[in-house]
């Protein structure tokens, strides 16, 4: 049994971890903490609950839409919105965020109402079993596969190309980044578009695994923020360290304590990194 | 600049003046009974407040369209007063107050769910309003001396009762049972309510477990109740919560005898969400739409169903039919009570004995329904009621998820 648990939260983190990418990369470049994070993966998640429903595109199809579409918004947030408070205080952006996740979420309340959805593949509960105790649930691994692709994918833009090699500039030093040519504006916004976009792709992957409604994001929000904090910020591997540590303890805990103490385990790991650790267990010193 | 801000001033006070007069107007001709009513219009029990809401203003348009409420020589027509509780108890019973003192409500019509009504019926409590609710059931809106609010939900700690009693019917007789419940009011009542029953009719419950309101996931509980080969499990929660239950228990491939819901099953959106996965899913309501009871406000059950499906286009469940029946109470004491002053018609209500569409509505000295519950389950896509006095005969043992076409 305490092997199912492991697996359970792991498979459980993989989906942390991808929740989080995105808001630790806004984080770590921009210092913009966004709350409007988890309303981002709704409507990553009713994207894909659209296509599946009217047209019948395939979740797993539909992740490459729902990147696109929240590439775009973020793009356009960032650019028309963000941009113009960049300099502001803290503060400031924080309140708009909290003003966009206020605006994203009642605008999805009126156009879509408070139901709950869900996504109905056919293979949406399939699993296979290895010997007579562990069933794995065989969406939630291609979720957590994705979520290394992904990943991956991201840390060789970062690394790899100019647009990374901007954005690392960018959030290191910005007069310099500024003196040898960066669009500092144009990275801001790939940066916030790329942040949403995985914010999309997790949306997709809840959206196959659990029902959706419009106030889904609040909690995926404080997950998410609890995941960059464990992993720290200003490393590719930090969510993934971090929504693994959450998942794994999360399923134990719940186990050990009852399941309705598993958001105060979250918190607690949460309290305890900022005590022990502050930069988070990946984190650089700053 | 002094210019604009007088304009605006003599506007707002034209403004003013053509509104006043308005409802100067309207509040001659009929004569209007207000009731108030703070509920969930957005938020997440907004589901479930559109069902009470819609609910509540078809009873009132039956009742306008078809004589009024006589009171004395006079006849009323009902209006209700409805605000955006946004599913928070703080903001709900700061607009119930809002309704009594500035709108000036008769009576009160309840929000939904437990959480939202103690605080509700509190305010009512310290007005001195009485106030028909029919969307909270928890023993605690009824514990406290409150003789201003009654409840057309039969009591929480009771819900599975009738499943129990089920149970006992089957052969071999299930011995192992799991209870789950969510962490809010009603929900702990269920829970420890059945618990209570259960040890007492003579199962063992083997698990007993209390999870947070809104979790997604239920991998670690439902890893227990394989490795604790529960046979029943008895989950009391919401919609979202028995959604995830569902459809994870299936990607674990845990597959006990029976699983029994409080919300969910007999909700359209759930059989929706699941599809097939949804079949033989046991559930238990106050009400369904099975019964045939002869009503007050509609000819029977039936007749009300069919008109509520025409009006709404969906068919209606226990929360309708709850809703109906306490616009239904109103009218039946207001009319008994011949006044509209509150203290009368609180004695009226509490000497209610009225047949509705929800059945024979009678209430308890603290102010709940005198009433059980009905086991449901979905057959064939269809939720059927299987005790007391089946339409069909329940399924059980369910077929594993496995053995399923």
């Amino acid at each position: 049994m305490i092997l199912q648990i492991i697996i359970n939260g792991i498979l459980k983190g993989g989906l942390y971890a991808l929740m989080a990418i995105g808001m630790s990369l806004i984080w770590g470049v921009m210092d913009i903490i966004n709350i409007a994070h988890g309303s981002f993966i709704m409507l990553g998640a009713f994207t894909t609950y659209w296509l599946f429903t009217l047209f019948g595109i395939d979740p797993f199809l539909s992740l490459v839409a729902s990147m696109t579409v929240l590439f775009i918004l973020g793009y356009a947030v960032q650019k028309y919105l963000i941009n113009l408070v960049i300099r502001a205080s803290a503060f400031i952006t924080l309140i708009l965020a909290f003003g966009i996740e206020i605006f994203i979420n009642n605008s999805a309340l009126v156009m879509w109402t408070a139901d709950v959805r869900k996504v109905k593949v056919p293979y949406g509960a399939a699993n296979f079993s290895i010997g007579n105790f562990v069933t794995v649930p065989t969406v939630r691994l291609l979720a957590f596969l994705l979520v290394i692709i992904i990943s991956i994918i991201l840390f060789y833009i970062l690394n790899k190309t100019n647009l990374g090699r901007s954005i690392r500039a960018t959030s290191q030093d910005l007069d310099a980044a500024r003196l040898v040519g960066v669009d500092v504006a144009r990275t801001y916004a790939v940066t916030f578009g790329l942040g949403v976009g995985a914010a999309g792709a997790a949306g997709t992957l809840w959206a196959i695994l659990f029902p959706i409604s419009p106030m889904m994001g609040g909690i995926l929000t404080l997950k998410s923020f609890v995941v960059v904090i464990i992993g720290g910020l200003g490393n590719m591997l930090g969510p993934l360290i971090g929504g693994l540590t959450l998942g794994v303890t999360e399923a134990l805990g719940s186990n050990w304590f009852g399941s309705t103490y598993e958001n105060l385990i979250s918190f607690t790991i949460l309290v305890l990194v900022l005590i022990i650790r502050p930069q988070g267990i990946l984190g650089g010193t700053e | 600049m002094r210019g604009v801000i007088k304009t605006v001033l003599i506007g707002l006070a034209v403004l003013g003046l053509v509104f006043s007069y308005g409802s100067f107007a309207k509040a001659e001709n009929p004569k209007v009974i207000k009731l108030g009513c703070a509920i969930s219009f957005t938020g997440g029990k907004s589901r479930s407040g559109k069902l009470y809401r819609d609910a509540y203003d078809m009873a009132v348009e039956k009742i306008n369209k078809s004589g009024g409420v006589k009171v004395g020589k006079d006849t009323y027509i009902f209006k209700i007063i409805y605000y955006d509780d946004k599913s928070d108890p703080t903001e709900s019973s700061r607009l119930v107050e809002k309704l009594i003192t500035q709108d000036k409500v008769n009576f009160l019509l309840g929000p939904y769910s437990s959480g939202i009504t103690i605080p509700d019926s509190l305010v009512a409590m310290r007005y001195k309003i009485p106030m028909i609710e029919g969307g909270g059931a928890s023993g605690k809106i009824f514990s406290r001396g409150n003789k201003y609010i009654f409840g057309t939900l039969p009591p929480a700690s009771q819900y599975f009762k009738s499943t129990l009693e089920m149970l006992k019917t089957f052969k071999p007789v299930p011995k192992t049972i799991a209870i789950l419940y969510a962490d809010d009011k009603f929900d702990v009542s269920v829970g420890q309510g059945t618990k209570k029953l259960a040890e007492k009719m003579g199962f063992k419950v083997v698990l007993f477990e209390k999870y947070a309101e809104g979790a997604t996931d239920f991998n670690s509980i439902l890893t227990k109740i394989k490795s604790l080969n529960a046979e029943v499990v008895l989950l009391a929660g919401h919609t979202e919560e028995s959604l995830n239950f569902t459809q994870q228990a299936k990607e674990l491939n845990v597959c006990p005898k029976m699983i029994s819901m409080t919300v969910g099953p007999s909700e359209a959106d759930f059989r929706k969400s699941l599809g097939k996965d949804a079949e033989y899913i046991y559930g238990v309501a106050s009400w369904s739409t099975q019964m045939n009871f002869k009503g007050y406000l509609f000819k029977d059950t039936q007749e009300f169903v069919k008109l509520f499906k025409e009006k709404f286009n969906y068919d209606p469940d226990y929360h309708n039919a709850s809703g109906i029946a306490c616009v239904a109470v109103f009218k039946d004491a207001i009319e008994r009570a011949g006044t509209l002053d509150p203290e009368k018609v609180r004695d009226a209500i509490a000497a209610t004995s009225l047949d509705t569409i929800y059945g024979h509505v009678e209430f308890s000295p603290n102010g709940q329904i005198k009433g059980t519950s009905v086991v449901l389950q979905i057959l064939g896509g269809e939720v059927i009621q299987v005790y007391p006095n089946g339409v069909k005969k329940p399924v059980y043992p369910v077929p594993c998820w496995k053995d399923r076409k």
